[in-house]
């Protein structure tokens, strides 16, 4: 096994011969790789909130004022055997005003000028599951609108759509700064292994003509490469890490957004491993670049 | 065991090897003489596949080594051990790790490692030194530790380049005498050198290269103006 032990203390010694440079690449590379993971953090939040909001989908029927009461139990009564609809609640005109009131204390004037209760009653219908999409909800919509004693069906699609068209636009930027930022990172890594190669070409050309494989010469170089690719991907976690508390300790504090911190998460663990898993298959491939550089591997 | 049949090399237009065709048999000793520039070393990189012959073919082992792949050429490699003028030992490295290198390479066994670099080392008298920095020793035991690193795995063959380049004539004996060893043991023995004292040593045949191209043979101890 001394010839594992070898390509581990070639690699262990490249990182260390150049302490400087390793320690230099591997904070780069981390801040390369927090801009991205910046990008994807507000992706993964954005589109869990989506998702959040599409599950929360709340579909309001109003009702003529003109309905008789019997007419208005019929409809609700049509409206929960649909079997797109998983609930179904009645807002009667004197809960409608209520809730105004209770939700606008100060403007809640304007309508006692009125004399007469302007609000209609109105059924807050949740679509069942598998009938949340935009395209069944707006189906939906439809077809209650053509239903005796409806006077309006409303629903917060737009703001979904609005959401979505949001999510796309980041998931665009996302992909394009990241496809930058990640030649960054390797141009940084392979940089550094091309530094480790120099120091070590004299050992390197030993190797090949004392009949050492290419894969036994560029292994600690790919061993090094991953080793910067993987240090550099953890700390730009732990940067993304203590940039979210703080970010999530200031909309806490600041009050005007209470609830949005209990909305927005970190990266799961799996996105975690397949971070610090991607970094370093940037700094393979930044090793890749360098020993294709330096012409290693010839006979 | 190394044919060469009708090689030829140019660097740039000038000619380092014309039209050269020889054959060494197992287990010979033989020395390749000529002035420095007289296409040796050239003949020499070819036989491990360093270089490959613009004409002509080269078998080491039956092996065609000029029509070798890439990938082939490490396997070549081991089976041929190369001293070189300037020692090529790693500094930072022990006695022991340089020696050690060729069987790493080949992912020899722990036991093994340790057995056949005390062996080698023993062989050519340097086994006391084992630990110390190639940097901490003489230019004599030096050369010695090179030798040590090219027969450790047993090659079929030693090639050496210019071997007494950097040794006074006392030393040049020694090795000398150290590569009639190693060829007695089996091993077949190719000596580059411009060094006459050295064909004077060495009682066997003497092929000798001048501006590329190989002239008659003679044997050691007759005169040559090389």
């Amino acid at each position: 096994m001394r010839w594992l032990w070898y390509l581990f203390r070639a690699a262990w010694a490249n990182l260390r011969t150049n302490r400087t440079t390793t320690v230099v690449a591997i904070v780069t590379t981390a801040f390369t790789l927090a801009c991205v993971g910046i990008f994807l953090l507000s992706y993964v939040n954005l589109r869990n909130a989506a998702a959040w909001l599409q599950e929360d989908i709340k579909i309001i029927v109003y009702l003529d004022d003109r309905i008789s009461g019997e007419e208005t139990r019929e409809l609700e009564g049509r409206l929960k055997a649909d079997r797109m609809v998983a609930g179904v609640r009645y807002i009667s005109k004197e809960q409608a005003l209520g809730e105004f009131r209770a939700q606008f204390p100060s403007d809640s004037h304007l309508l006692e000028g009125l004399g007469e209760n302007p609000l209609p009653a109105s059924f807050i219908v949740t679509p069942a599951t598998g009938y949340q999409s935009p395209d069944a909800v707006s189906r939906w919509a439809e077809r209650a609108r053509t239903m005796a004693g409806v006077a309006k069906v409303d629903y917060n699609q737009e703001w979904i759509d609005a959401l979505a068209g949001l999510i796309r636009y980041i998931e665009l930027t996302a992909i394009g700064v990241g496809m930058i930022l990640s030649a960054a990172a390797v141009t940084i890594i392979g940089n550094t292994i091309r530094l480790a190669l120099f120091a070590r070409r004299e050992e390197i050309e030993i190797l090949r003509l004392i009949g050492a494989t290419r894969a036994f010469i560029r292994i600690p170089y790919f061993l090094e490469g991953a080793v910067l690719g993987a240090c550099g991907s953890a700390l730009a976690l732990g940067i993304l890490k203590l940039g979210f508390e703080l970010f999530r300790q200031q909309i806490s504090s600041a009050g005007r957004f209470q609830g949005i911190e209990n909305m927005v998460s970190f990266f799961p663990l799996s996105i975690c491993v397949a971070f610090v898993a991607v970094g370093m298959g940037l700094g393979v491939a930044g090793s890749v670049v360098s020993l294709r550089r330096f012409g290693e591997g010839r006979g | 065991m190394i044919q060469l049949i009708h090689v030829s090399k140019s660097y740039d237009r000038r000619v380092a090897l014309f039209d050269v065709t020889m054959e060494i048999e197992k287990g010979e000793f033989v020395l390749l003489m000529g002035p420095s520039g007289a296409g040796k070393s050239t003949l020499l990189r070819m036989l491990i596949g360093e270089e490959r012959p613009d004409e002509g073919q080269i078998f080491v082992q039956g092996k065609n080594v000029s029509r070798l792949k890439q990938s082939e050429v490490p396997y070549l490699r081991r089976k041929i051990g190369t001293v070189f003028q300037d020692f090529r030992l790693l500094g930072k490295k022990s006695v022991f790790e340089n020696v050690a290198l060729p069987l790493i390479v080949q992912r020899s066994s722990e036991a093994d490692i340790r057995r056949k670099v005390m062996d080698a080392l023993r062989a050519v008298g340097v086994d006391h030194k084992k630990d110390q920095s190639p940097n901490s020793l003489s230019t004599g035991e030096q050369q010695r530790v090179c030798i040590a690193r090219a027969i450790v795995n047993g090659p079929v063959v030693l090639l050496a380049d210019e071997p007494t380049g950097n040794l006074d004539p006392e030393r040049t004996a020694e090795l000398i005498e150290l590569f009639k060893l190693i060829n007695a043991r089996g091993t077949t023995v190719v000596v580059a050198t411009h060094d006459p004292h050295v064909m004077k040593l060495v009682n066997r045949r003497v092929m000798t290269l001048m501006q590329g191209v190989l002239i008659p043979e003679q044997r050691g101890g007759d005169r040559v103006d090389a």
